[in-house]
This record gives structure tokens, C-alpha cells and sequence, in this order.
């Protein structure tokens, strides 16, 4: 799941938007759709569903099951750095992807 | 080479010759996922190159610095027109294949994806600058391909699991 601040931002930009853009079509402050976008405060999920809109996209909210073995595969990786991470992956290249 | 002997791939001899010659660009692709913590395994590097003409000569002349080759063409020659009039460029080299994207799917260019990305230390005194995860979804999801889903999936679980604790288990 992307945060709020993330749906918003990908929306206007997937929309050619700026945020005074996205302001003016909403009737909100471009600094506080700045703060939103950032993820400093997280809008009500109206908020963010009728910013979406104002993009010409919509937000699907559907229950789905949680896929713990996901975040079970990152946490083996997130712990080592990114030079780590490059490492692995290249040792698993060669191994064939063991 | 065998048939099952990998191509050749060195990620950081390419990322120091862009380095060296200061070439503006962002990691973008599977190895910007890689760094950030998707456990893929990829044989390419896709960068978004800053697309102003001194930028693209500097680029130039790094990939040449690798033996790089586009195609069938002897000269390789890398420039905004050429580059724009195909959604990725790839380029042979050495050192394995760089994935040339102008403007990765949902982005306004480099511009736009260098704003959220971060100069990830690599080993050997590299300083890569990386495409942020929000960055890498937004593009996946744009480009919408079937098969995605799973990759797309990882992406978003890593998002949530740097933000912090709160939404991921």
C-alpha cells in the first residue's frame, strides 16, 4: 500500500499537474497539499479520494489477504546496506539465482 | 561462453565510469530495486539520464570509455533527438547492458525522479544516486505491465517498511 501522500503525488503528476494546479481544482492550499504529499500530515481518506479524482483517477479499496511471506522475504534484505544488497544479488547471479 | 555461463555484468565498473565523467543520471529499473531491498536478480542497469546536450556527451562518452555499442551501429552516437524517439535506448558494453529511459513511464524525466532519489554508497568509492521506492512503483504502475503484479507488491511492502512501523506487520 502506497501512503497518502504518495497516491496523491503520483495522481497529480500521473495527471500533468502541478500542486497550485491540483489546488485550484480542489478549492485547497497548494501548501497544504505540499505538507500531504510529504506524508508531514495524513488527510482524511475522503480527502485523498476526492484529490485522486480531481486527477481523473480512482482509488480501489478492497479487502484482500495479507501477504505476510512479503515482508518476510524484504527483512532478510532491509537489513543489509545497499553495497550488501548489490553483492547478494550479484552472488545470486552467479549461482544461477540460488 | 557456455550456454549457461551468465553474461558478463559489472554494475559498479559502469556506475564508476558514469561517476568519473559526472554524468547527471538516477538508477531507475530492477537494480534501483535491488539496492533498496527487492530480492530480483537482474543483468542490466536502466538509468534516467538529465537529457541537456554537455549531460548526454559526458554520457557518451563514459559508454564509449566501456566499449559500448547500440545495435548494429559502429559509432555510437547518443543524442536528445535519438534518445526521445524511443522509450528506452539500450546500449551493449563491456560491462553488460545499460538501459538508456528519457522518461521513465509516470514521470516528467530526470528532473522529476532525481527530486525523491538518494546517492546510495556502493563499494570502491561509488556513490550511485537511486530512484526512491515511491518513485520505482509509481513507474511500474504506470507502465501497467501483466506480470508486474508480484514486483509491484514487494515494492509497496519496502515502501511501508521504510516509512516506519504503523501499516506493515
Amino acid at each position: 500500500m502506497s501512503s497518502s501522500g504518495s497516491l496523491i503525488r503520483e495522481a497529480r503528476l500521473r495527471a500533468g499537474l502541478s500542486q497550485g494546479d491540483l489546488g485550484q481544482r480542489t478549492g485547497k492550499d497548494r501548501a497544504q497539499i505540499a505538507r500531504w504529499e510529504r506524508d508531514e500530515v495524513s488527510p482524511p481518506y475522503e480527502t485523498v479520494l476526492m484529490l485522486v479524482r480531481a486527477c481523473g483517477f480512482d482509488l480501489s479499496s478492497e479487502l484482500l489477504p495479507y501477504d505476510e511471506s512479503l515482508s518476510e522475504r524484504i527483512r532478510d534484505v532491509l537489513p543489509l546496506s545497499p553495497q550488501d544488497r548489490l553483492k547478494r544479488m550479484l552472488q545470486r547471479r552467479a549461482g544461477g539465482g540460488a | 561462453m557456455s550456454a549457461r555461463e551468465p553474461r558478463p555484468f559489472d554494475p559498479l565498473r559502469i556506475l564508476a565510469e558514469l561517476e568519473r565523467r559526472r554524468v547527471a543520471y538516477v538508477v531507475i529499473g530492477a537494480l534501483a530495486g535491488v539496492l533498496h531491498g527487492t530480492d530480483e536478480i537482474t543483468d542490466r542497469i536502466d538509468i534516467c539520464p538529465q537529457m541537456k546536450e554537455d549531460n548526454l556527451e559526458r554520457l557518451q562518452r563514459a559508454l564509449e570509455e566501456l566499449g559500448g555499442r547500440r545495435g548494429r551501429r559502429k559509432d555510437l552516437v547518443l543524442d536528445e533527438e535519438s534518445l526521445l524517439g524511443a522509450p528506452v535506448t539500450a546500449i551493449a558494453t563491456d560491462a553488460g547492458e545499460v538501459q538508456i529511459v528519457p522518461q521513465p513511464a509516470g514521470t516528467r524525466g530526470y528532473a522529476d525522479v532525481r527530486r525523491g532519489s538518494s546517492r546510495e554508497p556502493l563499494g570502491e568509492g561509488v556513490r550511485a544516486p537511486v530512484a526512491s521506492v515511491d518513485d520505482l512503483a509509481r513507474m511500474m504502475t504506470t507502465l501497467g505491465r501483466r506480470g508486474d503484479e508480484g514486483r509491484l507488491a514487494v515494492l509497496r511492502r519496502l515502501a511501508e517498511l521504510e516509512r516506519g512501523p504503523g501499516i506493515a506487520r
